[in-house]
């Protein structure tokens, strides 16, 4: 309660985290614009072998290049990049749903479902997320859909956490009392009053997470258990390439490239969204 | 007394002060020149943003980063305005101290109250930590804390508000200073410790030859202590001159409004009898609502008692159409009760009868549909709103909620409600934010109208109020509370604004009543001793009770 009348007077810098939020989303947009439209304007099939052309550097007819089998480097990243941005938002947005209702019933309503549910987290969190992951998917048996019921059997610990710490707080603000006071129903105020306050360092986290379920994608394809061959994934062709690297550098640079770019954009929004909404990281 | 031989210990002249933000300046301070005299107890007195702040901050180079100064203060023949930071550190807190408004958020927490207090002796003089912390001692004595030798190894945590801020005085005037700004000191305090406080710097005023600048917008606070009063308004001074001609016989227009709008101001209201024949709509009975204490590790080996009683066996009623003033300071269990009978808190024990329920035993959708008959207007206007939503939208929630009105029949109700409590409709779709608190205010009780309940619970909703508002938001009030024919709860800690508002008055202490009646006899025959010290720490205008002048005032 100020009388000095400042705060009132600095009004927040309307452009704070513009920039970021600008650039993220450029590099995300172009990604997305690749992934849709790329592989039907370059017309080449991702999965045509040949053995005749194998390992070439980027060149005219192959401007990323070819790989150990001859396949076009450039329709595969293109192609994969559906692949990979299918796999962020559908590794992100289960768990972080899952996340979201557990923590706020667990943070709003408090007592015993908060203790049931936040020992279920504490036993989840106390194996590491990468063994987990793989330990499931593992016994799932390979591939993409395993990967994402892994991803969401794992990932919502971080969200439940977060969100389940906000709604602790906002239980008690004063607007929520008056909601309790003016008769709303108890769901009613949960997901219309409180929900809405608590979902800002949500979204921050949900960006860098998609960078994280990128990079878990990529180690599972390394290790056989992801996407499968011969499904062009940016992780995978990384992998497959690795055995070549000395004999043409093309090979993993240029998926390495094509995901660190889109890991960037997830990130760059990502601080952006945390200076515009005001949430530390 | 005469100061016209006397050099001006601080004069300040053309000063102003713009705080740019997006390369816009907003100006908080406008050309403003005053002096302080040595001796001097200047008060200033304004609203939220009138700039009352920025002036005393600008004096001692506390100002943010974002804020430009131009003009003058000249101190000892130096230019403050002007001087460079490593200099003013050396004037700060040995020339000049300043003290906040709230002592918890300005004092160290991990640091001993001795180390605070001894540090800028440290600083300034030099001198070793032993000789710090006698001297330490010393001014814990000039500012009365009890045992000051086992005080000093207190932390800020293990004192009350009153000792923490007489530990903040005391930290600013150890190395004597000559002037102390004191902004809002007593604002977050409650009035009886606000009284003490007030007569420790008019001690001190005496004893070591302190000027004295408060800074507050409560004029009875600054017309009791001070000897001199500026009145500012939008960073510029609308008047100046001794207490006694300002109170008396103010000159500019604002002024008068803001001696009108003290509360107690007013004739008392008069109100029909009619009430005590009136049926009872409620009947608290023996309430007592605990709450954990947080347990240490003795009291858990001892399994001693951990809760305590925030009410303990209060028993009171409330007869249909009658209001009932709960007053008493913070922690004395007032909003606890209040927050009680709409079913916010779970009582431990006793019973509340309302319209003939017992609100102890309703649960689910019991509950909820008993929260038609009891609403209640919370004490912040800004933070019971939901940010995000815009007021219109919370008016007309519970009427969509409790299923009275399809959503297009409650649009119409809101602007109905809206102008009911003298909003223009148009504000319905603002948010919160863009509203001033007085307007927020407004629409919390609007939306307590709107399921039309019987009882009205009103939660210390002026405090957070600037006076002038505080006295519209009460007119409002009175008016509804006849044509509506509410009944109300006003809990509350001024007992001015009690005086003026309520047919009867409970006051509270340690979560019971001690005392219980009419307001006319309660608070102009106080039989208990806490009572009669409650009145007499009010602040006053003119040493006395306060004069009635007419009720209709701009």
């Amino acid at each position: 309660m100020s009388h000095l009348g400042l705060s009132t007077a600095v009004p927040r810098a309307r452009s704070r985290g513009s920039i970021e939020i600008s650039i993220g989303g450029s590099l995300l947009s172009a990604w997305l614009f690749l992934a849709i439209f790329g592989p039907s304007i370059l017309g080449v099939d991702p999965n045509q072998i040949d053995l005749v052309a194998i390992l070439q550097p980027p060149h005219a007819d192959h401007w990323l290049g070819t790989d150990q089998l001859g396949r076009d480097a450039l329709a595969r990243i293109l192609m994969g990049a559906r692949i990979d941005i299918l796999m962020s938002v559908l590794g992100v947005l289960p768990p972080l749903i899952i996340g979201v209702v557990v923590g706020l019933v667990s943070g709003y309503f408090g007592g015993w479902i908060d203790s049931i549910l936040m020992r279920l987290v504490d036993i989840t969190v106390a194996f590491p997320f990468l063994v987990l992951v793989i330990a499931i998917v593992g016994m799932l048996g390979p591939g993409l859909d395993n990967f994402f019921v892994a991803l969401a059997l794992v990932g919502w610990v971080s969200y439940a956490r977060l969100i389940r710490a906000r709604g602790l707080v906002l239980r008690e603000a004063e607007f929520i009392q008056a909601a309790r006071g003016l008769g709303y129903p108890p769901l009613y105020i949960l997901f219309r009053h409180v929900m809405p306050k608590a979902l800002s360092p949500i979204a921050v986290y949900a960006m860098s997470d998609a960078v994280m379920v990128m990079l878990a994608g990529a180690s599972l394809g390394f290790v056989g258990l992801g996407v499968q061959p011969p499904t062009p994934e940016w992780g995978v062709m990384i992998a497959d390439g690795q055995p070549f690297v000395t004999m043409g550098w093309w090979i993993c640079l240029f998926p390495g490239m094509a995901a660190a770019s889109l890991g960037l954009g997830f990130l760059l929004l990502s601080d952006g969204l945390a200076g515009r909404l005001g949430v530390r990281k | 007394m005469s100061t016209s031989t006397v050099a001006p210990l601080v004069s300040i002249r053309n000063l102003s002060v713009d705080i740019v933000a997006a390369g816009s300046a907003v100006p908080a301070v406008r050309n403003v020149s005053f002096d302080i005299m040595p001796g001097d107890i200047l008060g200033i007195v304004g609203e939220s943003g009138s700039g009352k702040s920025v002036t005393c901050r600008a004096v001692l180079g506390l100002l943010p980063a974002a804020a430009r100064l131009s003009g003058q203060i000249l101190f000892q023949g130096k230019d403050l305005a002007t001087m460079a930071e490593s200099e003013m550190e050396k004037i700060r807190g040995r020339d000049i101290s300043m003290i906040f408004q709230n002592p918890s958020s300005h004092l160290d927490p991990i640091m001993k109250i001795g180390a605070q207090i001894g540090e800028p002796l440290r600083q300034h003089q030099g001198i070793s930590a032993s000789k710090a912390r006698a001297a330490g001692i010393r001014v814990l004595e000039d500012v009365r804390i009890a045992e000051p030798e086992r005080r000093i190894d207190s932390y800020p945590h293990q004192l009350s508000g009153g000792m923490k801020q007489r530990a903040m005085i005391a930290a600013a005037i150890s190395c004597g200073a000559r002037l102390l700004l004191a902004d809002e000191p007593t604002t977050a305090l409650d009035v009886t410790v606000q009284a003490r406080i007030l007569e420790l710097l008019k001690g001190l005023k005496e004893s070591r030859q302190l000027s004295i600048v408060l800074v507050s917008h409560d004029l009875g606070v600054i017309a009791q202590l001070c000897n001199r009063i500026m009145v500012m308004r939008r960073g510029e001074i609308v008047e100046q001159g001794e207490t006694s001609t300002i109170v008396a016989d103010p000159q500019h227009e604002y002024t008068r409004l803001l001696i009108a709008s003290q509360p107690g101001r007013r004739q008392p209201a008069v109100r029909s009898t009619a009430t005590h024949a009136a049926p009872i709509l409620l009947a608290v009975r023996n309430l007592v609502v605990s709450f954990p204490r947080p347990a240490g590790i003795r009291e858990t080996l001892t399994r001693s008692d951990r809760t305590f009683r925030a009410v303990d066996e209060v028993s009171f009623e409330v007869r249909s159409g009658e209001s009932l003033a709960i007053v008493g300071e913070s922690g004395s269990g007032k909003s606890t009760i209040a927050r009680s009978i709409i079913g916010l808190i779970r009582p431990s024990g006793g019973t509340l009868h309302c319209d003939g329920q017992d609100v102890t035993a309703l649960t689910g959708d019991a509950l909820r549909r008993f929260r038609r008959s009891a609403q209640m207007i919370f004490q912040s206007p800004y933070d019971s709103l939901n940010p995000r939503l815009a007021v219109g939208e919370a008016i007309a929630e519970p009427m969509i909620q409790h299923g009275l009105m399809t959503p297009k029949a409650a649009r119409h109700r809101v602007g109905e409600l809206m102008e009911m409590v003298e909003l223009s409709p148009d504000l319905a779709r603002r948010r919160p934010h863009e509203l001033s608190g007085g307007q927020c205010q407004r629409i919390g009780i609007a939306r307590a109208l709107a399921l039309s309940p019987r009882l009205l619970i009103a939660d210390e909703i002026t405090s957070a109020l600037d006076v002038t508002i505080q006295a519209q938001i009460l007119d409002l009030l009175r008016r509804l509370r006849d044509s509506q024919r509410l009944t109300m709860i006003y809990v509350s800690h001024d007992l001015a604004v009690v005086r003026t508002f309520c047919d009867r008055v409970a006051v509270m202490k340690g979560g019971r009543i001690v005392e219980m009646g009419e307001v006319s006899d309660v608070l102009g025959q106080p039989k208990e001793a806490y009572t009669q010290e409650l009145l007499a720490s009010v602040p006053k205008l003119f040493g006395a009770d306060p004069v009635p002048v007419e009720p209709q005032h701009a």
